[in-house]
């Protein structure tokens, strides 16, 4: 036999071993309801993937712990999706067909959640997503959900603060090239331009570092505000930027900056800012100081946005098998039927469409923590 | 608004001329796409920062410490990874590198997590207003770190010894050797001095972008490829005007084109330097032997 | 019967063999260095889809489109660059797909960053499976003809081959357009697979997967694209299942390919360099390297 022959065989025989070796599906276990989880565990976006999933974690603890079930068991089976879609594609299928899971918290970038809809709508799985923000993602799929704050309802709330409550009439908007960016400057321009006046529109790209060009644009338009459209690492960047080169406008955006990290990178260049929020982590009510607590019993941070929504989103699948009932289609029609759910991330509701109702907070940078304004 | 685009652009080309300098040696050397630099230059900002915030050693040194830890790595890999074929096809080392790419990363991923870290700044924060344009001080420090690590690295080249044995080594690796030179030493010195330039720019951009991330290496590491070959790759000069330009070409894609758009004006540029110049801007073209 | 998920992972295979074959013929058989193809994946994928969604294109027609529209643009970017030889042309097949990246990113008709969605589900196993055969079968018959002569002689030296009076310049765009034309059908055939599609997927790090593909798999072998875009999709997916390792997936692959590399340099199925059979891998180290001599006194 030849080498080469001899090496064709020995891969496909790995090939194969390896194949038959996982196809085997894990025995069924009574009492255990499988619970899902996809997200990018690694690469650029793992830090969204990994706080997700810490949310899940605790939700889950907590209802096993609590009894709350009673005999159900909940297990988290979650899947790396490097934060590309396709291979987010195959962990969705992967859950399903393989691990038989029962429902599914994600995924957590829109790109993902709209690869793994429609593959959740075939197998009649119901899939939450915790932080999926584009626009229409829920539409037509009566098995996808959300629990994310609506673009809408934050710009405005934004907007008519800023023009009404800081005086502000000069907007500037930067914002990352990607669904989460997009929808809020598509939102922002809109209820900007009939309320004041925008002056200035840049975007960047993903994992951006160097936002100079695009200030030193919009310095020149001459602004009082910069809404940024992008989550806390740019948003940081830009702010510490943005005062190196002396542009000194009050900066504003929406919940994708409310994250520690936020200061800690910015520093006093973040100083003041404003931005929307569904999450308070300081907030007094026992719900919201018991998940800060035992989040920072198992992980040792402090939760951020994505860990809370993600919490909430296991929250009301835990209460969707309570009130509905553990099979994949009675979790649907209780997640579906969720109504003014007193959630961390404040009250939910999901519409006829699964997207979600949500009260907003604005949240101020005072003195290196996140204050509640609004 | 002219100049001060300018001046951002040549600040940040002048990290990527540095990335761009680890590439073009190791190519000169052994014509290969190390595709492991970018991970080198995110360990040099992890060794920086640690060393800043954990150890609390005085930012200069840190400096030098990364460096050197970054070029012990390079080297390591350079052994462990690229040595063993180093009699094989080109392209089985450049797998075998984008392996260990993805090994330092998805590692670094799993030992520091993937929050961003906060890099301190060790400079008081400072802007200095001229009447043509705005610089802080840390842009001061990275522009005059940069160019003196690249008169250090073209003065090492061009009269030391090891830098002669170098080019002769890049030039023609046989007759180098029946010169005596030991071409295996030559490879580790070489990988070595590009990857503490790579670590040294990796903590430069953490004190200038002030985070720290696993996955930082990627993008600066391929702008620091293009960079390479834009100049002409295996040409040290051509590195430096290489990155100096891409960044230069960022920038202004930005400011006067799309911000949308900025990198692919930048590769478009690219493309239609390499079709009127197609070994690049300093390099030399190839010459066929029939 | 295989359930959905393994279904789908052996249209994956079967997709990325299509891909993978396609770039053998321009790296394994031409040898010239392209590390963009997946720009031609992501034409495919948008302009069938496109025709699909906006003026309800019959598949088969659909896919054809987006593979006619990939081989003008694989002509239109190939006729230019192709006189750059080695890096030069894989760093500008590389920022050609950069561009196709961040054009379909900032189009409002691809969806721009939000991705294109409602691409109704119609590539099945069976369709891929022809698919592939189909690919084959073309590019075997391309290979042993007058074509394929002139491609491997473009590969073992191209100063002799122009020397015999072959059209180098000619023959490589040709090539370029039949890889390209490949590329496409992949292209749509998965974006008709997942029903949706953004541009980030296939970006640069997409056409590394595919020339991992080709070189871990032998190159110049159409066994070995099949094995490599195998190994590609598999490994990552096998990793899946690891338990409580599956943390250390991504450090594994990496350490996988480092390992492979050292262990069959030439590819799964490539063959054993030898001094009477001057294999393709033997060719490319000489040309690119320039190392071969340099090397082995080592």
């Amino acid at each position: 036999m030849s080498r080469k022959s001899y090496w064709m065989i020995v891969t496909a025989a790995i090939l194969c071993l390896a194949m038959a070796m996982v196809g085997c599906s894990p025995e069924e276990e009574a009492g255990v309801l499988k619970i899902g989880n996809v997200g990018p565990l690694t690469g650029g976006a793992a830090n969204y993937g990994i706080n997700v999933l810490r949310g899940i974690e605790v939700a889950v603890d907590e209802a096993n712990a609590s009894g709350e079930l009673g005999d159900l068991t909940l297990k988290v089976y979650s899947e790396d999706t490097g934060g590309d879609w396709s291979k987010a594609a195959n962990a969705f299928s992967k859950l399903i067909d393989v691990d038989k899971v029962d429902v599914i918290i994600g995924g957590v970038l829109s790109s993902e959640s709209e690869a793994g809809g429609p593959i959740a709508k075939d197998a009649a799985i119901p899939t939450i997503s915790p932080s999926s923000t584009s626009a229409g993602l829920t539409l037509d799929n009566p098995y996808l959900f959300r629990n994310c704050l609506s673009d809408e309802a934050q710009i405005e709330q934004m907007a008519e603060y800023a023009v009404n409550e800081l005086g502000l009439g000069r907007f500037a908007i930067l914002y990352t090239n990607n669904d989460y960016g997009v929808s809020l400057k598509d939102s922002f321009e809109a209820k900007a331009k009939e309320l004041a006046k925008v002056v200035a529109i840049e975007g960047f790209m993903d994992g951006d570092e160097n936002f100079k060009p695009q200030l030193t644009k919009i310095k020149q338009s001459n602004p009082d505000c910069l809404y940024i459209g992008g989550y806390y690492t740019e948003g940081a960047k830009i702010a510490q930027q943005a005062r190196e080169m002396d542009l000194n406008v009050q900066i504003l955006g929406a919940d994708g900056l409310c994250n520690v990290a936020l200061i800690e990178i910015g520093e006093e260049a973040v100083e003041g800012t404003y931005a929307t929020s569904g999450f308070y982590p300081d907030d007094p009510t026992p719900a919201v100081q018991n998940f800060v607590t035992a989040y920072k019993e198992k992980h040792g941070e402090d939760p951020d946005m994505f860990a809370a929504q993600a919490y909430d989103a296991a929250r009301i699948v835990i209460n969707a098998i309570k009130t509905s009932g553990p099979s994949s289609e009675e979790i649907r029609e209780g997640i579906a039927a969720t109504w003014n759910f007193p959630g961390i991330t404040g009250n939910t509701s999901i519409d006829e469409e699964g997207d979600t109702i949500k009260d907003v907070l604005i949240l101020k940078v005072e003195n290196g923590k996140f204050v509640r304004v609004r | 608004m002219f100049v001060q685009q300018l001046m951002n652009g040549v600040i940040l080309g002048s990290t990527y001329a540095l990335i761009a300098l680890g590439y073009t040696m190791v190519y000169g050397i052994i014509e290969l796409i190390n595709f492991a630099h970018g991970e080198i230059y995110m360990f040099g900002a992890f060794v920086g920062l640690l060393l800043v915030t954990v150890l609390d050693i005085p930012f200069f040194l840190a400096f030098l410490l990364a460096m050197a830890l970054g070029s012990l790595l390079g080297v390591t890999v350079e052994y462990l990874a690229y040595r063993p074929l180093r009699r094989s096809s080109r392209l089985s080392a450049l797998i075998s590198a984008i392996g260990a790419s993805f090994f330092l990363s998805n590692l670094a991923l799993l030992i520091m997590g993937s929050q961003p870290f906060s890099f301190p700044n060790p400079f008081e924060a400072k802007i200095y207003h001229t009447p043509l344009f705005i610089i802080s001080r840390v842009e001061i420090t990275v522009l005059l770190s940069s160019l003196i690590l690249m008169i250090a690295l073209t003065f090492f080249v061009q009269r030391t010894k090891i830098g002669k044995a170098m080019r002769a080594t890049a030039q023609d690796k046989d007759t180098a050797s029946l010169m005596g030179i030991n071409i295996d030493r030559i490879i580790t010195i070489t990988f070595a001095v590009g990857s503490a330039l790579g670590a040294a720019a990796g903590v430069m951009v953490g004190i200038y972008f002030r985070t720290v991330t696993p996955t930082m290496g990627f993008m600066p590491g391929l702008k620091g490829f293009v960079a390479a070959v834009l100049g002409g790759i295996g040409n040290i000069p051509g590195a430096m005007l290489g990155g100096i330009l891409l960044g230069i070409a960022e920038v202004m894609g930005a400011a006067y084109i799309s911000s949308q758009y900025r990198d692919a004006v930048a590769f478009a540029l690219l493309i239609i330097i390499l079709l009127f110049k197609p070994a690049g801007l300093l390099g030399r073209p190839a010459q066929e032997k029939v | 019967m295989l359930s959905p998920y393994y279904i789908q992972l052996v249209i994956l295979v079967g997709i990325n063999t299509i891909m993978a074959s396609s770039l053998n013929l321009i790296i394994g058989y031409t040898g010239q260095l392209s590390i963009g193809h997946a720009a031609f994946m992501s034409i495919g994928a948008y302009a069938s889809a496109l025709v699909t969604v906006h003026f309800n294109f019959p598949f088969i027609a659909s896919l054809l489109f987006g593979a006619l529209v990939a081989t003008l643009f694989g002509l239109l970017i190939g006729a230019p660059t192709l006189k750059l030889k080695g890096d030069y042309l894989a760093i500008a097949t590389l920022g050609f797909c950069e561009i196709v990246r961040i054009v379909f990113l900032n189009l409002d008709i691809t969806g721009g960053s939000v991705g294109l969605r409602g691409i109704p589900k119609k590539t099945t196993l069976l369709t891929v499976v022809v698919a592939v055969l189909i690919t084959i079968f073309v590019l075997n018959r391309i290979i042993n003809s007058r074509i394929g002569r002139a491609l491997i002689a473009i590969r073992e030296d191209e100063t002799a081959a122009e020397s015999m009076g072959i059209n180098t310049t000619y023959y490589k765009v040709i090539c370029f357009g039949v890889g390209a034309f490949f590329g496409g059908l992949g292209g749509g055939l998965f974006a008709h697979f997942f029903r949706f599609i953004q541009p980030n997927s296939f970006g640069f790090m997409c056409s590394i997967e595919h020339l991992c593909m080709v070189v871990l798999g032998g190159m110049g072998s159409m066994w070995g694209a099949f094995i490599g875009a195998t190994a590609i999709t598999a490994i990552p997916e096998l990793l899946r299942f690891l338990g409580d390792f599956a943390d250390y997936r991504m450090v594994i692959y990496g350490a996988i390919l480092v390992i492979m590399m050292r262990v069959r340099p030439q590819g799964i199925i490539g063959q054993r360099l030898s001094a009477d059979q001057v294999s393709i891998g033997e060719k490319l180290f000489n040309r690119w390297a320039g190392m071969g001599t340099g090397g082995k006194r080592g």
